[in-house]
């Protein structure tokens, strides 16, 4: 940025007029070039600043209030509760409060069981996809991918049908002599589940004495409980539809790995297992934590699916802080309880995301090589979330 | 220098969208609450109706009733379905885009009452006193009638008639009391037939407590009353029934509600409303059942009624009209009409001595009436009992003393903090 | 084309072979759902409750697709042409506007100094650290206070950035050699005329990565439409259907008639992808894969 003190005195040395000329040229190019700068990013400060700043601005404040949505909350006539209702999720007893913490609960174990799952099977399909030999590889990733494209609420349609106590599933599971759960009226905890039927809980009081003491409104036996069997039908849909897209950037990242190395490890003699694990995971390590922390922040926002699938049921069991922030709003209209909710999550998925950026510019460093050729790899994710919002 | 020179970019950028916002609330009014502004009432008028349907019957006919009182009147209505009328409603009014008319649910009543969303217009209504005291009731909020109760519900419980033919029981055999029923229902179940489907609600095992003596709240809705033996009573005894395998919830057997699987042979008893003859005769004509009342428990006979009121919007432009239009919905005539298209029971007295003549086999749930424990109504109290079906859904695991605790501190908690 | 031979010797036969039928039956979980969609919406109702596999109905049936076109001579049908119609304007308005904001945007956040401009990429990038779901009371409020709620304004203005596309542009634009915009502002061209007849020309490849984008993205948008609207006369595909499939518009399962319209909703995007596929995977991959 040139110093404007340039212009006050422009055409004042006579001798130098020349370089004088050719020096002033860019400077008003560069003041004309700044404004036609501002106006061109014009309609991005606007949209976001309007639609996204000031809206948690705003949400900010109503978080601090309690109100039903039948007034006006930026009136003197407000009622001002201070951080009521961020006390009435985390230190106060009640009904509240044990809605949060059973959200959270099935939200963990959500994350727990996605996050690892996903990343694995598209790590998986990656390097089966990425077999120099293989027929057929263009259209396995179509397929691997394509249900990443299709909108939640339709894959959700589909999943709804193909799980239904006598639907697609049950019968496929009926051929191999199981007989599947009533997939998304089933509330119990696979833990319990599991202990129950290998004998070591009694089936009828799951949890035994751990279901008498508890924290944050939620006994023991609650928060031990696993995800519920219809949780589980959630974690399916979305390992299923996110797969096919870490799949892609495991397979940039794979293809990114140069030839040389693993020529020069063929050369040492290593086999299949070797190169994998010496040469191709450790070169594939910094996309296996983007795709981790993409993960991880993904799954923290599920929202469409349990919208579909059930709102919660059975038994609170599918309730994520997404939906209860939604619900406390919109259905029980107290939008400042709402509002409190939307923040507490978003103080869990920040620091995810700060870790997200933080990976992403250590790797700037050593990814610009990548970059010539268009960006390399690590890019995919921003344009992830970046397309959702 | 580069840095103080973007930070005052930014500043001034931060400048425009704050004049931006202010002039957009100046401008946009969006929570301006002055009253609405009423259009004018000789010219034609376009109503919204929003109306949360049982079915295809009931849409219908409410299309039907409208487009006749749009037609006679010149003026135009469009009927809204709502999936979930609350959460749709409570988005309308929180953003000043209320539809002109709809069904206000009673458990919502005195929230949308309190919070001044609803016109009360039970003053313009010259005749009120032909609608069911109770029921009036249910929907006044300050001493003021505020919105006419659409009809009457209440539970009875209906046998498919086969599969209890089959079963070689009689009429003789149609269960009053809860020992029958367990009996029955257990003869009952076998194949894919479940003895008795219901949904896992207070709106139908709430009978059961009433039935058994006891209630969620006491008779004057202020102090809470759920964590009494006799309600303790009654969940065990649905308990029971349900380790017996002879009840099973409506989801479990994959129906939507009693109704479905009554009607797709999953359940050869069901509890349910007269709405359920509605949905018969449209979904399932060929199927052939029978309503009794509910058998009776240790307390004697028990059942809950239930109504929709046709709410008007406090910020409607077209209230005149929209009072008019309900007028002429909850005329007795258009009442039998709804009755006869979707089994719904009239809310007019009058028109319901008409329609117990004209449909015996609802003999049961007209009688219910007279006895019937009627909803709920305490402002707040929406997220206490969703919580209460919640639990309700895994009663088969939980204990019902720990689920009846939960209510009575939950609801507590709301009595204590509206006071 | 990378040297195509592979680094180690290839798998000895029978491992080949059951590498390849274990990848099949794999592919098959990802195609099945789909195939089973489109056989269950040509069932009756009873049919797709009774035969929950079978993949070729006994006697198929469109009624359900009739039911959705409004033929269905039924009392009441789902109005899919409005849902459709509503997606498919929304959509068009939206991905012009990303484009063309986006673009430019990242033009100038790329090339033209202007005061603030470090800042403002502050500001993209944390605007991309946020998370939708969170913004989905936050949103209403904002609408509702700009009058905005329930009107086609409200659900297309929100939309028209997004910070993600711009970041696309603006990676774009910096790997391009500055000579050609130098040489264009020597012949006296201004920003606009060199952004939009030197710099766009140049970059089909992101610009039709970043509409693809931006279709799938407005199409498949769910909870932006939920929080902007209330009138049923707004319904987008995404909304219409999740109301009709979480217990609107009447009881029943109606799953052939839910699916049916789940299965319609697909379509737009499916051949999009189909003919831009390449396009899709380099928005998924900003083009590191080469092929």
């Amino acid at each position: 940025m040139a110093g404007s003190g340039l212009l006050g005195t422009p055409a004042a040395a006579g001798p130098r007029r020349s370089a004088a000329v050719t020096r002033r040229r860019p400077v008003r190019d560069r003041i004309r070039q700044g404004a036609w700068g501002w106006l061109f990013v014009t309609p991005m400060v606007l949209v976001l600043g309007l639609f996204m700043a000031l809206p948690i601005l705003m949400a900010l404040w109503v978080s601090l209030l309690h109100w039903d949505g039948q007034s006006n909350p930026f009136t003197g006539h407000a009622d001002f509760v201070g951080l009521g209702n961020y006390r009435d999720l985390i230190s106060s007893d009640g009904l509240s409060r044990t809605l949060f913490a059973t959200s959270l609960r099935n939200t963990a174990y959500y994350v727990l069981l996605t996050v690892p799952a996903q990343t694995v099977l598209a790590l998986g399909l990656a390097i089966v996809v990425n077999q120099r030999m293989m027929r057929g590889r263009g259209v396995a990733r179509t397929v691997f991918y394509f249900p990443s494209v299709t909108s939640s609420i339709a894959v959700s349609t589909v999943f709804l049908f193909l799980f239904q106590g006598s639907g697609s599933v049950n019968r496929m599971l009926s051929w191999i002599g199981v007989k599947g759960p009533n997939w998304f009226a089933d509330p119990r905890g696979v833990v319990w589940l599991v202990l129950g039927d290998l004998g070591f809980t009694d089936p009828d009081h799951p949890g035994g004495p751990l279901a008498r003491h508890g924290v944050l409104g939620l006994s023991w036996a609650d928060w031990f409980s696993g995800p519920s069997v219809a949780m589980c039908t959630l974690i399916l849909l979305s390992v299923w539809t996110t797969s096919g897209t870490f799949m892609l950037i495991f397979l940039a990242a794979l293809q990114g790995i140069p030839r040389s190395l693993e020529e020069a490890a063929a050369l040492d003699g290593v086999n299949r297992r070797q190169l994998l694990r010496h040469v191709t995971l450790p070169a594939l390590r910094p996309v296996v934590f983007l795709v981790l922390t993409l993960g991880l922040i993904a799954t923290w926002q599920v929202f469409d699916q349990v919208y579909v699938m059930g709102k919660g049921a059975p038994g609170n069991t599918t309730l994520t802080p997404a939906y209860l922030s939604y619900s406390s709003g919109f259905d029980n209209a107290d939008y400042g309880h709402g509002a409190a909710i939307a923040f507490v999550l978003l103080a869990i998925i920040l620091p995810l995301a700060g870790l997200q950026r933080w990976v992403l510019r250590e790797r700037g460093g050593r990814g610009r090589r990548l970059r010539r050729g268009g960006r390399g790899p690590l890019r995919a994710p921003r344009e992830e979330v970046g397309a959702r919002g | 220098m580069p840095i103080s020179r973007s930070l005052g970019g930014a500043a001034a950028a931060c400048a425009a969208a704050v004049l931006l916002t202010v002039t957009g609330c100046s401008s946009g009014g969006g929570f301006d609450s002055s009253a609405p502004k009423q259009s004018s009432s000789g010219s034609p008028q376009s109503l919204s109706v929003m109306i949360a349907t049982s079915g295809d019957a009931e849409t219908a006919a409410v299309k039907q009733a409208t487009a006749a009182w749009a037609r006679q009147t010149g003026n135009k209505v469009t009927v809204q379905l709502a999936s979930d009328i609350n959460q749709q409603l409570g988005q309308a009014f929180a953003g000043n885009k209320p539809p002109d008319v709809f069904y206000v649910n009673s458990d919502q009543f005195a929230n949308y009452a309190k919070g001044g969303s609803l016109y009360a217009y039970g003053d313009q209504i010259p005749n009120a006193s032909a609608f069911s005291g109770p029921l009036r009731d249910s929907f006044s909020y300050g001493g003021k009638l505020v919105c006419l109760p659409k009809d009457s519900s209440t539970l009875g419980l209906a046998i498919n008639t086969d599969l209890w033919k089959q079963a070689g029981l009689t009429a003789a055999d149609y269960p009053t009391t809860w020992q029958q029923l367990a009996k029955v229902a257990a003869k009952l179940t076998k194949g894919g037939v479940t003895g008795l489907v219901t949904t896992p609600d207070y709106q139908r095992l709430g009978a059961l407590m009433k039935e058994a003596g006891g209630w969620i709240t006491d008779p004057g809705q202020t102090a809470m009353t759920a964590d009494s033996a006799a309600d303790r009573q009654a969940l065990d005894f649905v308990k029971s029934m349900m380790s017996a395998g002879s009840l099973k919830y409506a989801s479990d057997v994959d129906a939507g509600w009693g109704g479905e699987a009554l009607g797709k042979k999953k359940a050869a008893m069901t509890i349910e409303g007269n709405w359920l003859a509605g949905a018969m005769k449209a979904d399932f004509p060929s199927v052939g059942y029978t309503v009794v009342p509910l058998p009776a428990g240790p307390a004697g006979k028990g059942t809950l009624v239930f109504s929709n009121c046709w709410g008007v919007a406090a910020r409607s432009g077209h209230q005149k009209a929209a009072v008019d239009l309900v007028r002429h919905l909850t005329s007795a005539g258009q009442q039998l009409a709804f009755a006869d298209a979707f089994g719904v029971m009239p809310s007019r007295t009058d028109a319901l001595a008409t329609y117990a003549r004209k449909y015996p086999a609802a003999k049961a749930w007209v009688d219910g009436i007279a006895y019937a424990q009627r909803p709920v109504t305490i402002a707040g109290f929406n997220q206490v009992l969703t919580q209460f079906n919640t639990d309700l859904q895994s009663l088969r695991t939980s204990s019902s003393a720990q689920i009846l605790e939960g209510l009575q501190r939950n609801g507590g908690q709301v009595l204590k903090n509206g006071r | 084309m990378a040297d195509e031979r592979p680094v180690l010797g290839r798998f000895p036969r029978p491992a080949r072979i059951a590498g390849r039928l274990a990848l099949c039956a794999f592919a098959l979980l990802y195609v099945l759902p789909f195939l089973i969609q489109l056989a269950t919406s040509l069932k009756t109702d009873p049919d797709a409750a009774a035969h929950p596999m079978t993949l070729f109905p006994g006697n198929p049936t469109v009624a359900a697709y009739r039911r959705l076109f409004g033929a269905g001579g039924g009392v009441e049908s789902v109005p899919f042409l409005r849902w459709l119609g509503n997606s498919a304007f929304v959509t068009v308005a939206v991905t012009s506007g990303r484009v063309l904001f986006d673009s430019m945007a990242g033009y100038a956040l790329a090339r033209l100094p202007f005061a603030g401009r470090r800042t403002l990429f502050v500001f993209l990038l944390s605007a991309m650290s946020v998370p939708p779901v969170v913004l989905l009371i936050p949103k209403f409020l904002v609408l509702k206070s700009f009058g905005m709620f329930d009107s086609y304004s409200g659900m297309i203005t929100p939309l028209l950035v997004d910070a993600g596309g711009v970041f696309i542009m603006k990676q774009f634009f910096e790997s391009l050699p500055r000579e050609i915009e130098e040489a264009a502002r020597i012949d006296g061209a201004g920003v606009p005329r060199i952004f939009w007849s030197v710099v766009l020309p140049m970059s089909k490849a992101p610009l039709i990565t970043l509409t693809v984008l931006s279709f799938q993205g407005s199409w498949n948008e769910f909870t932006h439409f939920l929080v902007s609207t209330q009138s049923s006369r707004y319904d987008t595909l995404t909304t219409g259907l999740a109301h009709f499939v979480s217990g609107g518009l009447g009881g029943g399962t109606q799953y052939p008639l839910k699916l049916a319209a789940a299965l319609l909703s697909t379509l737009p995007v499916a051949a999009l992808f189909f003919c831009f596929q390449r396009y899709f995977v380099r928005g998924s991959n900003a083009g590191s894969v080469k092929e």
